[in-house]
């Protein structure tokens, strides 16, 4: 008995040397994958930039801003800098930053603060650099507001006389919408195309409410042939954004999209091939878009 | 009793090891957050170059352009635009082409301008008066 109880311990494994080596495998595993051999850096967002290179970006989108006057692209764009903070802090961040470095030597960098403050100021942002370098004609940039004007009352021709009355309704029908406080409340904010080898086809949603916070819980609906659709909800992937949503087109088909019953704007994007650069190569893909829509604000 | 416990310990490392690799290529990347221009996924790099393309028609200032152009660091920074815009061109990307055409006329002078961006010059060259 006791030899053959010898013979079984000897077998075995020994516990603390096999949790010994686990760690060290691990930590041996992690440091070769995050240190000397770590995924291929692809796909870098914005918000994933240094500083000084976020800096470039910010200065990017307000110089862009300078020239278009599109005040929700630029905020798009600085959300893609900046997800989780007030962009317009952001910007006044920047444009502080530039001051105190002493980025105000050429008339290029002062260019550059003036379009910053162009951008920031109006939307209630503010920093340092205010009004430290006055555009000389300044400009006023109010968000249009749209106004509701009442539709003219149709008054029936003289030609329609009334006829003899037809079946007699038992009684009035009123549709009313059950519940339709936000109709009309989204406007589409941006529709643009990028070619991505990783993203072959896809149709990008973002909902944002009037501060430029993501929106989950909205509905999306996709319409393509005229009549096949799927609606789906932003917010089910949180780990991209709160207000994100996305949906995998087949090649060649056109599609439209829609929040309904928020948005009257309804853009359509077509599945057209497109070429992008990956890695040095040109290679054949999908098109994608990015569709987003934004609250009016009140 | 040594070769139990080396036995052991080799098996621990080879597992922990496996186990490592599979968690730091795959659910759990080293995820970058100091990351230079040049790293930008490929849209976005070419919205930041359309952003400097506007920047461009605000100031006028093609130095500051090709500055701004420079950390995104390609090897050859004109013909990295020149083939975006000939890209968006062939993409019937509307509103885009004529911004970056201004800036390809403005980076390589518009006698160089290829043939197919001569369409969309915002400037359309003089003609010369006749006679």
């Amino acid at each position: 008995m006791t030899s053959s109880r010898h013979v079984r311990v000897n077998r075995g494994i020994s516990w603390w040397a096999l949790i010994i080596g686990l760690a060290v495998g691990l930590a041996a595993g992690l440091v070769y994958t995050w240190e000397i051999d770590p995924v291929i850096e692809r796909n870098t967002a914005p918000w994933q930039l240094s500083a000084a290179a976020r800096e470039d970006y910010v200065v990017a989108v307000a110089l862009s801003y300078a020239q278009n006057q599109d005040i929700l692209l630029a905020a798009d764009r600085l959300r893609a800098v900046s997800p989780n903070r007030n962009i317009w802090e952001v910007v006044a961040e920047v444009a502080c930053n530039r001051v105190k470095q002493g980025k105000t030597a050429t008339n290029s960098d002062i260019r550059v603060i003036r379009a910053l403050e162009q951008l920031y100021r109006p939307q209630g942002g503010s920093g340092c650099a205010d009004g430290l370098y006055p555009t000389p004609e300044p400009v006023t940039i109010v968000p249009p507001v749209p106004t509701v004007t009442p539709s003219p009352t149709l008054t029936p021709p003289p030609s329609k006389t009334p006829t003899a009355p037809g079946p007699t309704p038992t009684s009035a029908v009123v549709i009313v919408p059950t519940s339709t406080p936000l109709a009309g409340s989204f406007v589409l904010a941006r529709v643009q195309s990028f070619c991505d080898p990783d993203l072959a086809g896809v149709i990008e949603v973002r909902v944002y409410d009037a501060r430029g916070l993501g929106v989950p819980g909205i509905p999306v609906t996709v319409t393509w042939s005229g009549n096949e659709s799927d609606t789906f909800f932003t917010g089910l992937k949180p780990e991209r954004e709160t207000g994100y949503a996305d949906f995998k087109m087949v090649a060649g088909r056109s599609y439209t999209v829609t929040i309904p019953g928020l948005a009257s704007d309804a853009p359509t994007v077509e599945a057209v091939p497109c070429q992008a650069d990956a890695n040095g190569q040109t290679v054949e893909t999908i098109m994608s878009y990015w569709v987003n829509f934004q609250a009016r604000a009140n | 009793m040594a070769k139990r416990r080396i036995g052991s310990l080799l098996i621990g490392l080879l597992a922990g090891l496996s186990t490592g690799v599979f968690l730091g290529w795959g659910p759990f990347p080293v995820e970058y957050r100091n990351s230079p221009l040049a790293a930008l996924a490929p849209r976005y790099q070419e919205e930041y170059t359309l952003m400097v393309a506007e920047g461009y028609q605000y100031d006028r200032d093609i130095e500051a352009a090709l500055e701004r152009l420079r950390p995104l660091g390609k090897p050859n920074t004109i013909a990295y635009v020149t083939e975006l815009t000939e890209r968006y061109i062939s993409q019937s990307n509307i509103p885009a082409i004529p911004i970056m055409v201004a800036l390809v006329e403005a980076l390589i002078g518009p006698d160089n301008l290829p043939a197919i961006m001569q369409l969309y010059r915002s400037t359309p060259t003089p003609s010369v008066p006749q006679g």
